[in-house]
């Protein structure tokens, strides 16, 4: 058996192996080596004490970086006889502080997965059979080129859908799109951070704010779950400052595991954190608890909004959040006392209510309010910096006239060209307006398990004329392509580097790829040549490529290998604050939002709510999953117990009979799903809770398939105006016993 | 025993019989058995540890396990050394099963009356009680011989299963583990038991002077006609017994052959003079 | 021999998020089977009624006890402890699987691999110490809720982390194996893996006490003495041969 079939069957080593491998380490005594005991360190147990074990010992180690969730923690990957080990977190990278969170620890399983994709794969049987037959690369690109190149000819090259998800080698994707000269690119982002960006870029003129813990006192958490959606060093930094006695507050329908930690937990009704936050910020203003300094110099409407806000009073919010008045009103009071030692977190997935942009316009609107840039001192919100690196040259793209399917900007005004909504995209595959999709090419992402109304997801599929997928194992959307271009996963190939503050990290093979995987770069850089576009991809190999991103450093690939991260010196940010907003300044009320007709300041929008008898489906992460991509892990589904019941109020449940641990049957306008209940005191008594990303229905996947359930089955697609994000907690559902 | 019929001239002729007590293939097993068990006891003894066996003191422990490097090659080497004592034991029985074992087994395994008699007795001579009480006449082997047989047998056969078990443990599965459980209690008692008989083995046959002829017998092979008379009455008789048919019938077919006038016959079947039988 | 050291777990219960990193870093280094782990977060379910609830992420391993009861009941010395750091391991060659550390254990901290055959349990990640890391456990934790070092170094993490708190160890009034586990917050009653109950031996180990070991004995003895009594009878009397019998 050979060491990657081990780890892939979670063997341990063999004793042969344990020995060969082993170092000194442990014991350390040269008696150990001997081989003989000390007579005089006989244990009062009666025990000799030297005894040589060995323990896993690595051949070698290579920094590189995480690709378990998006926020790329530096890892040092541990190697022996070619086979990965273990990964660490790397203390010399500020995502990591040398932690790794559950998903990062269990990375090694994602290349050791045995439903790998390791070979191209093409459709021989119908669509969705899952019945694939081996081809050579060559055959696999000559096919995907050509199809692509006759939906150009024959359509147009906007009859092309791409579609990724962040990461590393996204821009080379883009290229791709660009120079094929489709419109239609779809991303996750409306179904995760089109409010908060949306919401702060036109406040603040961040998109995604970075967030200052240190010496923090006061944090609002508006359904933020950072024990739950983890991002290292963030959580880390807020459990410091827990631990250093901060207040949290946790607005959350549901006792997450921030809940438990935070110093309070409100379970504040779905949809209504805007009016919380609309009523702090009508104390703040009436009983002027602002920082004026901050207010006068660096804000544009502020007599708008409190003439706005005047009416929303904490009693008025009370009523509609279900939050005591008195308790609105001591936060209010509290949250402003700790200024400038306090925020309210703008989120992340924050695609909850069509009124998410107003909640997260609000919360950028209430830290501006007390100060987001106190006059001595850091601002606490800031973009992230980060170093320009090289690019490859390459000629412009085309111009591109036609529509985009996702309706951005012709019915969507206001969503930024890079965050698109999604969800359009497949509605209009359906709908064939303003005209007909004919193909579908996707790079790291599951559309049919993360867009809403899984069926309806599917049945787009099916119209295409060809799909084409990269992708690491056979998930469920690329269980529907015609071609499956199989890619190394991140501890066997290149991407591009990856800038941090003032530091440029890099992404390296640990080890060679199993099978035949290889990198985007690779892979975009072959397809580009059969499509024509080769002069997008100026590079000979990915090493060439990194080469050609660390040119304007004095610094060797080699270098750059070994240690992981070079450090480039930034200029000083020097002068008076600039806000990016039309105004220069911090947009209270937003001129931007006013033209394309909605309110300019923040505006209480109520949302819909369940009629009687049905519940608000939550959703929210577990912290053992990420999104869609690591159900079949074997080591995430190792402790991932606990995590695909739906959570539901006791009294809830005595009043439909149902008992804990009985299997429910869960129904929403689009869908139905069975589902086993766990009752919970931690959750309201209108909601109920499933985890998101379970249920996979590919038969290529081992472990995952067919284990829980989809929300995806349940979600309606209903999608915020202003922002384009998607409302998954408008799904009301019944719960019945089944 | 009524010795003291015999006269001194039929002591002398008796003393200058040999006969053939142990086939070579036995003495060889009976060595190499010993020199296992000269092995293999001080080292699984080394082996129990903790306050809860505090059957050997520490530092014996500590010597034999420095002896072999530690507790793991220890462990290694008795688990060797052990299951190369149990093969050659196997196969010794499998392989000379119908020559060795069975006469064997049939002489000296079956207990009669004489033998338990010779049971009660004997131990109390050791002790310088009932001198006088005459000794009932014994097979090949004796009662306390035989006794001990059974003990030998079924002490390696236990020792053997339970050793094996604890050897290769690994392919036990947990379900099962309760065997791994009972292999050290039963191992530790069925070694307890046959080292017991051990002592009194050792003592009587190599120390003990009225067995010296026994001592001997295990590394020739063969005894005199005086100590089989004396000691193995009933096995000296037979075997008499079988020399003098043999020799009736093999003079009947030399009269034979003289009266039909031809050629004597061809070297018969040499007597059978002795072995465990 | 250098300065001895007093390893010890501290655990911080208020700062672990029960995120399990600490499980699969433990998984990954020690590639224990599927359905086996050396490490634990305990939680039950919210206390309270709705809205006022807590919860309490309690993680747990093997203590390293300083009076372990598992080595005592190891009949080869399989498992130690290792005089210089106070480390409770398990020399896997020298097991034979026979589980009898795994029922004394009164945490319930120990397993038998259903691969290796051995008994298993967290043995600190002893190389990684060696190499200078932290336990893989300790060190991915996030929340900082699991700590370790040398209690005899007041500089150690550990040492800092217990200065001026007070500490609880999981111990009650009918087992006290001084466990080197030494919590921030009370450990939760119920927490089976983290507070210790006493579990009677298996049939087998009663066996061999109450009746292997003294009927061993007395054969053993009583032969010996028979042997050696009926020796000096003999050296009194003289020496018969065996022609005078």
């Amino acid at each position: 058996m050979t060491d990657q079939e081990r780890k892939r069957r979670h063997l341990p080593l063999t004793r042969r192996q344990f020995i060969k491998g082993a170092t000194l380490a442990g014991t350390g005594a040269a008696m150990a080596k001997a081989g003989v005991f000390d007579l005089g360190t006989a244990h009062a147990q009666g025990v000799g004490t030297t005894h040589f074990l060995p323990g896993p010992t690595a051949d070698y180690q290579v920094p590189t970086l995480c690709e378990m969730c998006v926020w790329r923690c530096g890892v040092i990957a541990k190697v022996r006889n070619g086979v990965i080990e273990k990964l660490d977190g790397n203390p010399d990278h500020p995502h990591s502080l040398g932690n790794l969170c559950t998903r990062g620890q269990s990375g090694l399983m994602m290349t050791y997965d045995p439903d790998r994709v390791l070979y191209p794969l093409m459709r021989v049987g119908e669509r969705g059979s899952g019945r694939f037959r081996r081809a050579t690369w060559d055959e696999a690109l000559d096919f995907t080129a050509e199809q692509m190149l006759r939906i150009r000819d024959t359509y147009g090259p906007e009859a092309m859908i791409f579609s990724s998800t962040h990461n590393l080698s996204q821009p080379l994707f883009e290229n791709l799109l660009n120079a094929y000269g489709s419109p239609n690119y779809g991303t996750q982002r409306s179904l995760c951070f089109n409010a908060m960006i949306t919401a702060h870029l036109l406040t603040l003129g961040i998109q995604e704010p970075a967030r200052r813990y240190d010496g923090m006192n006061y944090i609002i958490l508006v359904g933020r779950n950072l024990f739950e959606g983890i991002s290292t060093s963030e959580s880390r930094q807020l459990m410091e400052r827990i631990a250093a006695g901060a207040h949290v507050v946790a607005l959350d329908p549901r006792f997450t595991k921030t809940a438990a930690h935070a110093s309070e937990w409100l379970p504040i009704k779905p949809g209504t954190d805007l009016a919380f936050l609309l009523a702090l910020i009508n104390v703040i203003i009436s009983e002027r608890l602002y920082d004026s300094w901050f207010v006068e110099r660096y804000t544009v409407g502020f007599e708008e909004l409190a003439a706005e806000t005047a009416q929303y009073t904490p009693r008025w919010a009370a009523a509609i959040c279900e939050i005591p008045e008195a308790t609105i009103y001591r936060i209010a009071h509290e949250f402003a006392a700790a200024k400038p030692y306090a925020f309210v977190h703008p989120g992340w997935r924050t695609s909850n209510f069509i009124n998410s942009f107003q909640t997260e316009r609000a919360i950028a609107v209430l830290n501006a309010l007390i100060g987001i840039c106190p006059e001595q001192g850091d601002c606490i919100f800031a973009d992230e910096t980060a170093v320009t690196v090289g690019v490859p040259p390459q000629p412009p793209y085309p111009r591109i006239t036609a529509l985009r399917l996702d309706g951005v900007p012709w019915k969507y005004p206001l969503v930024p060209l890079k965050l698109g909504v999604f969800q359009e995209i497949r509605d209009a595959v359906l709908s064939g307006e303003p005209y007909q999709a004919r193909g579908w090419f996707f790079s790291r992402q599951n559309p049919i398990m993360s867009i809403p109304d899984r069926a309806r997801t599917i049945e787009a599929f099916k119209k295409l004329e060809f799909i084409v997928s990269i992708d690491i194992i056979l998930n469920d959307s690329s269980w529907y392509a015609d071609v499956i271009l199989p890619e190394a996963t991140y501890l066997e190939r290149y991407d591009p580097v990856h800038p941090v503050g003032n530091r440029v990290y890099i992404r390296q093979p640990v080890v060679e790829p199993l099978g035949e995987a290889r990198s985007a770069l690779w892979i975009y850089r072959e397809l580009g040549k059969r499509l024509g576009l080769g002069d997008y991809f100026q590079y000979v190999d990915e090493e060439d490529y990194i080469r050609q991103q660390i040119a304007p450093f004095n610094v060797s690939l080699e270098q750059f290998k070994q240690v992981g991260y070079f450090e480039v010196e930034l200029p000083e940010e020097g002068g008076e604050r600039r806000w990016n907003t039309p105004s220069g300044k911090v947009e209270l009320a937003s001129e931007t939002l006013r033209n394309a007709g909605f309110p300019a300041v923040p505006v209480w929008e109520a949302p819909p709510e369940p009629p009687a008898g049905r519940f608000y489906l939550l959703t929210g992460k577990v912290g053992q999953h990420t999104q869609f991509a690591t159900q079949n892990n074997a080591y995430l589904t190792q402790v991932d117990y606990h995590t695909q019941d739906l959570w539901l109020h006791p009294a809830a449940a005595a009043e439909r009979g149902i008992a804990d641990g009985d299997l429910v049957r869960v129904t929403s306008d689009v869908g139905q799903v069975e589902v086993r209940v766990w009752l919970t005191e931690g959750i309201r008594r209108d909601c109920v809770y499933l985890a998101p990303g379970f249920g996979h229905r590919s038969r290529g996947l081992k472990i995952a398939y067919d284990r829980g359930v989809s929300s995806s089955d349940l979600h309606v697609t209903y999608t915020d105006p202003i922002s384009g994000s998607q409302a998954l907690t408008q799904t009301f559902v019944t719960v019945e016993r089944a | 025993m009524s010795h003291e019929k015999l006269t001194l001239e039929e002591r002398e002729a008796l003393r200058q019989q040999t006969l053939v007590k142990h086939y070579t293939a036995n003495i060889l097993t009976h060595w190499f058995n010993a020199f296992s068990w000269l092995l293999l006891l001080p080292t699984g003894f080394a082996i129990l540890l903790g306050k809860a066996y505090p059957f050997v003191p520490q530092a014996w422990n500590d010597l034999v396990r420095n002896v072999f490097g530690g507790l793991a090659p220890l462990i290694k080497w008795h688990a060797i050394w052990g299951q190369i004592w149990l093969f050659v034991l196997v196969f010794n029985v499998l392989f000379g099963f119908r020559k060795y074992f069975i006469p064997f087994a049939a002489t000296r395994m079956w207990m009669d009356k004489d033998d338990w008699r010779w049971l009660m007795i004997r131990p109390l001579q050791m002790f310088g009680l009932m001198k006088d009480k005459p000794l009932p006449p014994q097979d090949a082997y004796n009662g306390g011989q035989k006794l001990y047989s059974y003990l030998v047998l079924i002490g390696t056969f236990f020792i053997g299963v339970t050793g094996m078990i604890m050897t290769y443990s690994e392919l036990i599965p947990t379900s099962l583990q309760w065997l791994i459980q009972w292999s050290m209690p039963i191992h530790f008692i069925a070694v307890g038991g046959v080292f017991a008989g051990v002592i009194i083995h050792v003592y009587m046959g190599a120390i003990m002077p009225e067995e010296r002829q026994a001592f001997f017998s295990m590394f020739s092979g063969k005894v005199n006609g005086l100590y089989a008379y004396l000691h193995h009455r009933k096995w000296y008789e037979r075997k008499m017994a079988e020399q003098a048919a043999w020799e009736d019938h093999y003079q009947r077919q030399l009269t034979a052959a003289e009266a039909a006038g031809g050629e004597s016959p061809a070297a018969p079947e040499p007597a059978p003079t002795g072995g465990d039988r | 021999m250098a300065e001895k050291k007093r390893y010890a777990f501290v655990i911080d219960p208020a700062r672990c998020i029960d995120c399990r990193a600490c499980l699969v870093a433990c998984r990954a280094e020690w590639n224990t089977p599927p359905g086996q782990t050396r490490i634990w977060v305990h939680s039950d379910g919210p206390r309270g009624t709705f809205p006022n609830l807590t919860q309490t992420y309690v993680p747990a391993q093997c203590h390293h006890c300083a009076d372990p009861w598992c080595v005592e009941a190891c009949p080869t010395g399989a498992t130690f402890k290792r005089e210089e750091d106070g480390l409770v391991l398990i020399d896997e060659e020298a097991c034979i699987g026979c589980g009898l550390c795994v029922n004394a254990c009164p945490y319930q901290a120990r397993f038998r691999n259903v691969q290796t055959g051995k008994a298993d349990k967290c043995s600190a990640c002893f190389h990684r110490l060696a190499a200078g890391e932290q336990p893989a456990c300790v060190a991915t934790c996030i929340g900082g809720a699991r700590m370790f070092g040398d209690l005899n170094d007041p500089e150690s993490t550990v040492s800092k982390a217990i200065a001026g708190r007070a500490v609880y160890r999981p111990i009650t009034d009918e087992v006290n194996t001084q466990p080197m586990t030494l919590y921030l917050t009370p450990p939760d009653a119920s927490a089976v893996q983290v507070n210790p109950t006493r579990r009677d031996p298996v049939p087998a180990e009663t066996f061999w006490h109450t009746i292997g070991l003294p009927v061993v004995k007395l054969a053993i003895a009583a032969t010996f003495a028979g042997q050696a009594a009926a020796f000096i009878i003999q050296l009194l009397k003289g020496e018969n041969e065996y022609e005078d019998a």
